[in-house]
Parts: structure tokens; C-alpha cells; sequence
């Protein structure tokens, strides 16, 4: 099993090589550091969503009421730091926000739980519920004047230089919590009880039960946790782009769940890693981030994404087939 | 007897009261208009604004004026609302279409109704009295390449954005814009086919950087879409390009007023939803006070941008204003929305 996965994300490295030497084959500003930087910023939000959308896939769920939940956090904790006109350290509109989301993920879970439902139902209902909720009691209009310390977190780079020309690129920190939540999602998934248990109880439901695994309780640890990485994503999200409007992020499921697959993880459950997903993420921010450097034409864009992510997924699915004979 | 002797004076005194409620009503109607404004989505900054406006000329004129809008951009729900006012009988509508085809259909109904119908933001519409355009689209995209060409010292490459490739307005406003810098400033070129953003700024932002590095002689960036406005602003700012790469294009303040304040932009360009909404009201009053030859070619309609319409050469129902408003960092606080 563990050789099958391995395989699957040697190939996924593959494809994201072969792409990567395409467009640099096109234009050679792909490689330029101010390109991959881009790059690497745009990855993180998305990256975060997968890790949670990963988590809730290998439990045999689904989830997609993840990017509402990310826009009720970060609307609400931006519109009451505003309120209190909130200069304090960065730290704490990302606890409001994680906080946030993960009550709303563990709402998920206890209709999950208590009432048997689907999954995919349930996430579509409170997805649609929280964000009419936003809208109706919370507000509508976009915030632009966002608290200081969201700012100057948008601002933060680990690396800058100044180019001959006078712009200044940056390599933004943000990715750096991208990496270290890939790292703890990794830890909890491959070192602990609980991880292991989402694992068994997304192989088979039934087994997991029968062989006395807390099933209730890994499905509050799941959603919980997908509520609480929403939450952050959504702020880091409204910080880099330094907007906090009630609309975004709409449809944003659909692409994460696309990354998520891509990167091996079976819609059925029980299977799927940390480091597929972010080379699935990778892989999709590449082929987004790539169409005007290589010269494609708006209107042939679409279709470019499309063929592109078929052949990728049938790709890894070809082969992880092929070694699991 | 005595039964039948009650029932007729029962029946005239009810007689009487009815006919003294309709005498009242007729005399109620005669001085007041009821009349929709029917938006495209309800809860977003624009419309909102659009509601003040109307909710002002309400005011001014004693009309019962309102505006209503489906929760969400919905064809289907926009009709649903049109079907809802035609039923409660309305006098006028007012309408900015989310699809002009969609509503085609239930405004034919509501002008065999009797009902008048005012369109805005909808060119091609058919079953309408009159549509009022904020603009000529051409001319508001012009109007954004000559302050754009003027800021790049009219030389080097620049891109346009487009919320969609299939949204009818803002790919006029591109080509008028495109026509202009032809016409003014032949050493300018567009650098690529224009972009796609779907209006969001994340995209906006996004597909920016990565023409930035794509393109090392694009200095100008014409926008069609609003939210190109604060992707264009943060990508200049984040990477220190202010004074060597330009944005002018569709905006609001509460959106890029941070980008206008700290130079990354120039100019932005937008018209006032709240004076569209009063222009459309007043026009409704106008046909129903049976004064509709009033608007024509070069009348003057009282508000700014409206002080001399301009009637379309071939459909003779449309109407042009010239009220699109430039803003830039010295006038941006005028604005709250």
C-alpha cells in the first residue's frame, strides 16, 4: 500500500517537472525568481484548504461548506477587530478566525454523527445556511481598510531584493504556515491514534466500529479540524489580498477537491498523503499561474486547465493501478 | 320583513362605504406612483447605493418608490420578482437586468399590463419603453484610455481586463478604449488578447503579476472590471512599481481608495448607482405623467451627467448620459461607497 502511494507522487513530481520545463521551455520568465515566488504565495490558501479537504476525504467524507466557513471566520473576526479597532499582535485575528471555523466544523460533525446523515449533504446544507446567515444578520459590503496587523502580515516576506529595474520582489511568509501545518497535518495523520483511526474509518466504516474505534469522536476530530484549517485559510486569504468581501472564495471547493484527487487521494476514503495533496495544489496554482506565460489565449484557457488536469489525474490513476497488480 | 328592511340599509350604508373608498383611492392614486426598482443582486456596495438614490427621490417626490434584487446574481429569481410586482400592480418598473434575454418575456407581460417599463445597464433590451444608459459605452472606455495613455507619457505595452469575455458592457468599454489609444496614441500597444478575471480581485491580482513577469515592457494596466482596480493596486504596490506601471480603469473608492491614497493607482472611474436609480424613477414619473416627449435628444433630465441625453442614432428608445465620475486621490473622500 505504502509502496503504491509512494509510486503515485514520484509520478506526480514527474508531471509537475515535465510541466514546469514546458512553460520555462515558452518563456524562460518562468524561472525567474520573481515568477516562482508568485508562485509559491499563490499556493498557500489553497494548500491549506487541501490539508483539511485531505483529512476529511481519507475519513470517507466529503466536505464542501469548507470555503463558506473560511469566509464567515475571516468576515466576522475582520468586522469585530474593526469595531474594537484592533492593533494588537497578528496572532490574535488568527486564533478569532480559527476559532470560528472550528465551532462551525464541529457543527458539521455533530449532524455527521448524531444523525447519520451524508456528509455531502450536510456540508451543503450548513455551507448555504452560514453564508445566508453572513449575509442576512452580518453584512454584505467589502472591507478594505483592514486591521493594521493584517497588513503588515500581507507585507511579510522572509526574503526581499531589489531587481535592477527598482521593483522590489519578496518571498512572502505566509508560506511558511503552509508548511508547517502540512507538517502537523502529516504528524497527526502518520504518528497518532487519532490519525490512524480517520484512516481505518475511511477504509471501512463498519470494520472501524466493529474493531472499537471511537467513531463519533474521530468524526469532531476530523471536522473540527477541517473547520479550524478553513478558518485559517480564510483569514490568510483575506490578509494577502487585503479585502475581506463577503464573496469570495465562492466555488473555491471544487479546485481543492480537484487538487486533492489529483495528488492521490480516493474519493472512496481510507487513502491519500499530505505530499500528494501539495503537489496536487502545486500542480493546479502551475497550470493557473502559467496560461499568460506561455501565451495561450483567454478564450483557450479553460480548456487548457481541463486537459491538462485529465491527463494529470489519469496519469497517476494509470499507474497506481498498474503497481497495485 | 323587519329581516329585509335591515339587509337593504345594511347594504347601503356598505354601498356608500365602498364607494367612498374607491373615490379616496382613485384620488390616492392619482397623486401617487407606486414604482420598482428591480436590481440584479440585492447586498452588494452598488446596489446599495443605488437603494439611496432611490430612497432619496422617494422623498423629494412623495412617490411610493423602492428597490428590491434577488439575494443572489439569479436570472431565474429576477424574473420571479418581476412576475410578484406585475401581480401586485404596480404602475412602473424600474429594471437593470442581470440577463437581458431572461426578463424579456415577464416585461412584455407587465407593458400588456399596462405597466411602464424603464431599463438600465441593458443596451439590447426589447420590451421596454426606454432604456437610460449611465453612458455611451465607448465613450466611458475612452474616456479611461486617455487618462491612462496620459499617465504612460503615451509610449510602452499595456493589458485590459474583462470581468468575462462574454459580458457585453465591459468589452465596449475595452474596445472604445482600445479605439482611443489607436487613434491618440499610436506608440502604445496592447501587449496581449484582453483578460480574464471573473470579477474577483484575488484573480485580478493574480493574472497581473503574472503578465508583470510575462511582459517586461507593460506599463499600463486598463481596467474593465471593478475589482481590477485593488488586484492592480496591490500588485503595483507589493512590488514597488508605483511610477512605472499605471492603472486606470472601473473602480470604486471604498475598494481602491487604499491604492489611490498611497499612488499605486491613478484614477478610477465609476458612475454613481444612486443618480442611475433617481434618472430611471424620474423617467417612470415622466411616462406615467403622460410627458414622455420630454424625453428626447438633448434634454436635460437634472442631475449631473444627465444635463444633455443623448438619443441612440438607430434604436430610438435608448438614451446616453455622459455620467461617469473620475476619482483619484484628491477627491477620493468625497465617495463612501
Amino acid at each position: 500500500m505504502d509502496k503504491i502511494l509512494r509510486k503515485n507522487e514520484f509520478w506526480l513530481f514527474c508531471i509537475l517537472l515535465l510541466m514546469a520545463f514546458i512553460v520555462g521551455g515558452s518563456n524562460d520568465a518562468f524561472w525567474s525568481r520573481t515568477n516562482l515566488f508568485s508562485l509559491f504565495k499563490s499556493s498557500v490558501v489553497m494548500g491549506i484548504f487541501a490539508l483539511g479537504v485531505l483529512l476529511v476525504i481519507v475519513s470517507g467524507g466529503i466536505d464542501i461548506s469548507f470555503p463558506a466557513f473560511a469566509v464567515f471566520s475571516f468576515y466576522i473576526t475582520v468586522k469585530y477587530l474593526l469595531y474594537i479597532k484592533f492593533t494588537g499582535p497578528v496572532v490574535i485575528p488568527f486564533a478569532m478566525s480559527m476559532a470560528i471555523g472550528t465551532l462551525l466544523g464541529l457543527m458539521n460533525a455533530f449532524l455527521i454523527s448524531t444523525f447519520k446523515l451524508i456528509p455531502l449533504i450536510v456540508t451543503l446544507g450548513t455551507g448555504s445556511a452560514v453564508t445566508g446567515f453572513l449575509r442576512a444578520f452580518v453584512g454584505t459590503g467589502t472591507l478594505s481598510n483592514l486591521p493594521q496587523p493584517l497588513i503588515d502580515f500581507s507585507r511579510w516576506n522572509i526574503y526581499t531584493e531589489t531587481l535592477s529595474d527598482g521593483s522590489v520582489i519578496g518571498f512572502s511568509g505566509s508560506f511558511l504556515i503552509l508548511i508547517a501545518l502540512s507538517l502537523a497535518v502529516a504528524f497527526v495523520l502518520r504518528r497518532t491514534t487519532l490519525g490512524r483511526g480517520v484512516y481505518a474509518m475511511g477504509g471501512d466504516l463498519t470494520a472501524a466500529v466493529r474493531a472499537g474505534l471511537p467513531v463519533p469522536k474521530l468524526y469532531y476530530f476530523t471536522y473540527g479540524l477541517v473547520g479550524a484549517l478553513a478558518g485559517t485559510a480564510g483569514i490568510v486569504h483575506c490578509s494577502l489580498i487585503r479585502l475581506a468581501n463577503p464573496r469570495d472564495l465562492e466555488g473555491a471547493e471544487m479546485e481543492v477537491i480537484a487538487a486533492v484527487v489529483l495528488g492521490g487521494a480516493s474519493l472512496t476514503g481510507g487513502k491519500g498523503t499530505v505530499s500528494g495533496t501539495i503537489l496536487g495544489v502545486f500542480l493546479i496554482v502551475l497550470i493557473k499561474g502559467s496560461l499568460i506565460l506561455v501565451g495561450i489565449p483567454t478564450d483557450w484557457q479553460k480548456v487548457a486547465i481541463g486537459v491538462v488536469l485529465i491527463t494529470a489525474t489519469a496519469l497517476t490513476a494509470y499507474r497506481s493501478s498498474k503497481g497495485g497488480r | 320583513m323587519k329581516l329585509k328592511r335591515r339587509f337593504i340599509f345594511l347594504a347601503t350604508v356598505l354601498s356608500m362605504f365602498v364607494l367612498l373608498m374607491s373615490v379616496t383611492g382613485a384620488a390616492a392614486a392619482e397623486k401617487k406612483y407606486k414604482i420598482a426598482t428591480v436590481v440584479k443582486v440585492d447586498g452588494i456596495a452598488w446596489f446599495d447605493r443605488m437603494r439611496v438614490g432611490v430612497d432619496e427621490y422617494a422623498k423629494e417626490t412623495g412617490h411610493d418608490l423602492w428597490m428590491v434584487g434577488p439575494a443572489k446574481t439569479d436570472a431565474a429569481e429576477q424574473v420571479q420578482i418581476i412576475e410578484d410586482l406585475i401581480a401586485q400592480g404596480v404602475d412602473a418598473l424600474c429594471i437593470v437586468p442581470f440577463s437581458v434575454e431572461a426578463v424579456e418575456p415577464v416585461l412584455k407581460k407587465a407593458r400588456d399590463a399596462g405597466i411602464v417599463v424603464i431599463s438600465h445597464e441593458a443596451s439590447t433590451q426589447e420590451n421596454v419603453d426606454l432604456i437610460i444608459e449611465a453612458f455611451d459605452n465607448h465613450a466611458y472606455g475612452a474616456n479611461i484610455m486617455k487618462d491612462l495613455g496620459k499617465n504612460m507619457g503615451g509610449k510602452g505595452g499595456y493589458i485590459c481586463t474583462v470581468g468575462s469575455l462574454t459580458s457585453k458592457s465591459q468589452n465596449e468599454w475595452i474596445d472604445g478604449a482600445v479605439a482611443y489609444q489607436k487613434e491618440n496614441f499610436p506608440d502604445m500597444y496592447e501587449v496581449t488578447s484582453r483578460i480574464e478575471t471573473y470579477d474577483d480581485a484575488t484573480i485580478d491580482y493574480q493574472k497581473i503579476k503574472e503578465a508583470l513577469v510575462a511582459y517586461k515592457d507593460l506599463k499600463g494596466i486598463c481596467g474593465g472590471p471593478m475589482p481590477t482596480s485593488a488586484g492592480a493596486g496591490l500588485a503595483i504596490e507589493e512590488r514597488n512599481l508605483q511610477g512605472k506601471v499605471f492603472f486606470t480603469g472601473t473602480g470604486l473608492p471604498s475598494i481602491a481608495g487604499q491604492y489611490l491614497k498611497s499612488g499605486a493607482i491613478q484614477t478610477i472611474q465609476f458612475w454613481d448607482p444612486a443618480i442611475a436609480g433617481k434618472v430611471m424613477n424620474k423617467i417612470a414619473i415622466a411616462f406615467l405623467d403622460g410627458k414622455k416627449e420630454e424625453i428626447k435628444d438633448g434634454a436635460n433630465l437634472g442631475f449631473p451627467g444627465f444635463e444633455s441625453i443623448k438619443q441612440d442614432t438607430e434604436k430610438k428608445n435608448l438614451f446616453y448620459g455622459a455620467g461617469w465620475v473620475v476619482v483619484t486621490k484628491d477627491n477620493v473622500d468625497e465617495y463612501n461607497f
